[in-house]
């Protein structure tokens, strides 16, 4: 009788939360994922003077960090080496130091200052100390922490996530605060809070808080420093500058190095805003996080460099001693090889064995590697040319959207002014940009590859059945010529779109000739199927290095020599993707069932490895990843 | 009989309905999913998501229809578009989701912030899902598309490659356990408070309140690592097969692939299972047979003067095996769900380390079809269980 009643009580609960389900739209997402904010690449600061924009909240500086002293005592109270090392133990000291920051930007980025150029706060507590004192933060006699002459307690909360990485080193912190005298109170929140739409840094809701940047090979993402993108309540909390950090130099300078197509230019831009970062201290970067890979012992040829794109970018140069097969770890399944649908960073590396990029990027910077030449402005690959537009024409107006001109659209005009269209014409940059590939590139069923191959890329990208997530160089593309007499393309895009890696090749290759399974050729298929043909997914026709053999799902995917390749022949004949787990990894590794292990698979250098590497069953590569810690610093309060 | 079998059938599909409920209900509330760090892309460079896109990619995962809706396209494969009749269409501007949501920022009642829907700008109607992909239903036994772990492809695909590595890994693994740990729990129990007994019952304990993958890592450690180190034979220590061939001492060259080399990848995560599983239910034999051994009819065999097998094999153990039957039962879902720790310890590309991936991943058609099937066979073995008793023990009665 019971069980009849608790089966009914059930039914009801069921058929109650089936009922409200209806009543409501589709559910939404309302916490994020625990994952940071993704590439960017800054920290701002704002002198505690003039507010931005015409803020109403946010105006009164913080009464602690305010103080610029304040803050150059807590970086100069801040012993980078200890931090790292703190994480990072078995690193040698050599690779600990190169993992130090200065500024936003890493110290081998081509838009580095350099350190002549920059205020670089070496670990010198006694200076802290000093500084806190003429702050009027003293440290009474026998007492642990400093006082102001009001006999306020020099306390700051500092807010971070509770990954362990974290709580580790912002322990030590935390100490070396103490010996300055300064109390930090630890507060290791949620990563779904800290990185919340609503909560944590989108609020500005910290005074001192840690996270990670991700460095790119093109800071473009330091315009989160300007002066426009700090988050107020007036202008519904848009921006990254959740610091507050306002500094008209940088600021300009920030714009100016996003704006300029000239390297130089940026470069120059970019080390007046890293002068005035490292001056005002809005934040205090810490140290890049470090990439791990290893090998076995006997394995040539893995070669991963700081600031790479994808580490297999010499694949081909790879070789195991005494066998004809290396096998590569991965504890990541790709989904699939079609990438427009799959941007998985391991779906990326296999699809890179296949078909690898016409540009990479090693050490932070761009290196053509399928096109003959990156066409710069400099190289005269690409003209900036001005042009007349008038209303009805798409343009990419001043804040980046593709939108028709039409009166009250504010754009840049080819002065570089920010300008109102009001009507009749107006004179904006257009660019054109001419992308050529290398001769002799050959499909793995012998055809060569054509300028209808980059065409069905194009086609096929630009469809919105496709189920790419973003059609973003689409819309940008005002129009896309094929060349009859070479494989390439000259790319016109909109007015306005003025994107600093205008110079990286556009569209990839997919094999127009192919014919599937049903007959038809991959040309005439429709875009809505190409996610669910094995084709396209599974077995993409390679003109790389190696040739897709065959996938066992789960187990692993087999690579031959493509002898089509036009680039140095594979040194080993064979190349296999062993599907494993984290789990297992090192003991794989070290049982010789694998010969390499990527950074997607190594949290870190473990005792384990070290060990390892020591007898000489492996050899481990650690390098600085993009990745890198800092402490923002809130300058103003609500 | 027959009226008890109809009826529980009954009873069960409804129990299968229920959970399926139940899961599709829980998951599509679940945090995460598809759609999530779309909101924390970067809105910069050659990668900026509009709303558009955002309601493209909420509808290919069907996202913008209303959650009764899906379910209903899951479990039978429709709505499929307005209802034709007679070349007629009906219903077709029912409002089946929503495009577009409109959202709004609220403070909730613990103070915090958060984003609800309440509006939709863009409605979806039955009309607009005519020619929609979707799948013939998972009742039918279409489980549709995989949303992560294999893009846009069947997830049937993904479950077959996995279910021949489960079946022999955890077939293999009961076998053995049973034919090791039943003999070993009925000596024991003969021979209580013996030496062996006594060893026994050490180890067992043992064997079960150690986490399989102390063992795992343990016996990677022991049996392969350490043994290849030092140039002896060892036994592989991961994977269901090599790559490549290679040469184990005393044992000779291995073939990847073949038949021994197989083998030797089988050993560590049976041995693994086996022990656990052998730890456990010997000592539940062994607790079985003492009750049974301890009844009054066992003494009357003994007292008749039949010998100690006849007594224990004929008399003892058929009882004593009766609970048992419900522990052994429940290894047909487990033969399907595969032993998620070990599988993941060993890179034994099983069905375990599949549901593991599918809920980290946010694959739910997958993870879904995964609870499905694990609650049929769960469904099926509880019937099973209660048919077995009738057989194995004459007093118990189907009512």
């Amino acid at each position: 009788m019971l069980r009849n009643r608790m089966f009914f009580v059930m039914s009801l609960l069921v058929l109650a939360s089936m009922i409200l389900a209806a009543c409501g739209a589709t559910p939404v997402a309302t916490e994020p994922p625990a994952v940071e904010p993704p590439p960017a690449t800054t920290a701002p600061e704002v002198i505690p003077t003039e507010a931005p924009v015409t803020a109403t909240s946010y105006t009164t500086p913080h009464p602690i960090l305010g103080d610029l002293r304040v803050r150059q005592a807590l970086s100069y109270c801040t012993n980078k080496a200890d931090l790292i090392k703190s994480v990072y133990p078995l690193l040698n000291e050599e690779t600990q130091q190169s993992l130090v920051m200065n500024t936003f930007i890493p110290t081998s980025h081509w838009a580095y200052a350099g350190d002549e150029n920059v205020t670089i706060y070496e670990f010198d507590a006694a200076k802290g100390a000093a500084l806190l004192d003429e702050a009027g933060w003293t440290l009474a006699e026998g007492a642990d922490f400093r006082t102001n002459a009001a006999g306020d307690e020099l306390a700051l909360k500092f807010t971070t996530t509770s990954a362990a990485f974290r709580q580790t080193w912002a322990a030590i912190w935390e100490a070396q605060m103490a010996d300055c005298g300064v109390r930090v109170v630890r507060l290791h929140a949620p990563a779904s809070w800290w990185f919340g739409d609503t909560t944590g840094i989108a609020r500005r809701d910290y005074e001192l808080g840690a996270f990670a940047w991700v460095g790119q090979a093109d800071p473009g993402g330091q315009s989160l420093y300007a002066c426009d993108q700090i988050p107020l309540p007036e202008n519904g909390w848009v921006g990254q500058n959740a610091m507050g950090w306002c500094n008209e130099l940088a600021s300009t300078n920030i714009k100016l190095a996003n704006n300029t197509l000239i390297k130089d230019e940026r470069i120059a831009a970019y080390t007046i805003v890293q002068q005035e970062f490292t001056k005002d201290v809005p934040s205090i970067p810490l140290f890049n996080r470090t990439e791990t890979f290893a090998t076995a012992a006997d394995l040539s040829g893995f070669a991963p460099m700081p600031g790479q794109e994808y580490y297999n970018y010499n694949v081909q140069d790879w070789e195991k001693a005494g066998s004809d097969t290396v096998i590569l770890g991965f504890t990541q399944e790709p989904a699939s090889l079609f990438t427009l649908v799959e941007d998985a960073f391991v779906a990326n590396i296999a699809y890179q064995i296949i078909r690898p990029a016409q540009e990479t990027h090693l050490n932070y910077d761009f290196k053509a590697t399928l096109v003959k030449d990156l066409p710069t402005l400099e190289n005269g690959g690409t003209v900036n040319n001005d042009v007349e537009v008038s209303e009805g024409t798409k343009v990419v107006d001043a804040d980046g959207n593709v939108v028709d001109l039409a009166p009250g659209v504010f754009v840049m005009n080819s002065a570089g002014e920010r300008v109102e269209f009001t009507g009749g014409t107006v004179t904006m940059k257009q660019m054109v940009s001419k992308f050529e590939l290398i001769d002799g590139l050959t499909w793995e069923d012998g055809t060569p590859v054509s300028s209808a191959d980059l065409e069905l890329n194009k086609k096929i990208s630009c469809d919105p059945e496709s189920g790419a997530t973003t059609f973003t160089v689409c819309d940008w593309t005002a129009n896309t010529e094929f060349l009859t007499d070479a494989v390439g393309y000259v790319q016109t895009w909109i007015p306005g779109n003025q994107q600093p890696i205008y110079f990286t090749p556009v569209w990839g290759l997919y094999p127009a000739h192919q014919v599937i399974g049903d007959g038809r050729t991959l040309a005439d298929v429709p875009a809505a199927e190409w996610a669910t043909l094995p084709e396209v997914a599974e077995k993409p026709l390679a003109y790389g290095p190696y040739k897709l053999v065959e996938w066992v799902k789960g187990e692993k995917m087999v690579f031959t020599a493509n002898e089509y390749w036009v680039g140095t022949p594979a040194k080993s004949p064979n190349l296999v993707i062993q599907i494993i787990t984290a789990e297992s990894a090192e003991a794989l590794l070290l049982g010789g069932e694998i010969d390499i292990l990527d950074s997607t698979s190594l949290a870190g250098l473990s005792q384990t490895l070290a060990d390892a590497e020591v007898a000489g069953t492996i050899k481990t590569f650690v390098e600085a990843g993009g990745t890198w810690e800092h402490i923002d610093i809130q300058l103003f309060t609500r | 009989m027959t009226a008890y079998l109809i009826r529980r059938v009954l009873q069960s599909i409804l129990v299968v309905f229920i959970s399926a409920v139940a899961s599709y209900v829980l998951l599509s509330f679940a945090p995460g999913g598809p759609l999530s760090g779309l909101r924390q892309i970067q809105q910069q460079g050659r990668f900026k998501i509009t709303e558009e896109d955002i309601a493209r990619i909420r509808a290919s995962f069907e996202l913008d229809l209303n959650l009764p809706v899906r379910f209903s396209r899951w479990l039978i494969g429709v709505p499929r578009g307005p209802l034709t009749i007679g070349g007629k269409e009906y219903f077709g501007d029912v409002v089946v989701g929503c495009r577009k949501p409109i959202e709004a920022e609220i403070t909730n009642s613990r103070g915090v912030q958060e984003i609800i829907v309440v509006g939709c700008k863009e409605e979806v109607l039955l009309k607009d899902i005519v020619g929609r992909r979707t799948s013939r239903g998972i009742l039918f036994g279409d489980f549709g598309l995989s949303w992560r772990l294999l893009r846009d492809r069947p997830v049937s695909d993904l479950i077959e490659s996995r279910i021949p590595k489960t079946l022999q890994l955890i077939g293999l693994e009961t076998l053995l356990s049973l034919i090791i740990g039943i003999p070993l729990g009925i000596y024991s129990a003969v021979k209580q408070y013996s030496r062996f007994d006594y060893v026994f019952t050490t180890l067992a304990f043992m064997g079960s309140a150690m986490p399989s993958f102390f063992f795992g890592l343990l016996f990677i450690l022991i049996f392969s690592i350490l043994p290849k180190g030092a140039g002896l034979p060892y036994i592989p220590a991961g994977l269901s097969e090599s790559v490549r061939n290679y040469t184990i001492p005393w044992i000779g060259d291995v073939i990847a692939g073949s038949a021994k080399d197989r083998t030797l990848h089988l050993m560590l995560p049976v041995a693994v299972l086996t022990i656990l599983n052998i730890a456990g239910w010997s000592r539940f034999i062994r607790a079985s047979m003492l009750d049974v051994l301890r009844q009054d009819y066992v003494r009357t065999a003994r007292a008749k003067g039949l010998s100690q097998n006849v007594v224990i094999m004929k008399h003892a153990l058929r009882n004593a095996l009766i609970p048992f039957i419900t522990i052994v039962v429940f290894t047909i879902p487990g033969l399907f769900g595969g032993a998620i720790i070990t599988e993941s310890i060993f890179a034994w590309p099983g069905m375990g380390r599949l549901y593991i991936l599918a809920l980290g991943d946010y694959d739910y058609p997958v993870a879904m079809a995964l609870f499905f099937i694990l609650s049929v066979l769960t469904v099926i073995a509880t019937l099973l269980r209660d048919i077995l008793y009738t057989i194995a023990d004459p007093r118990i009665r189907l009512h």
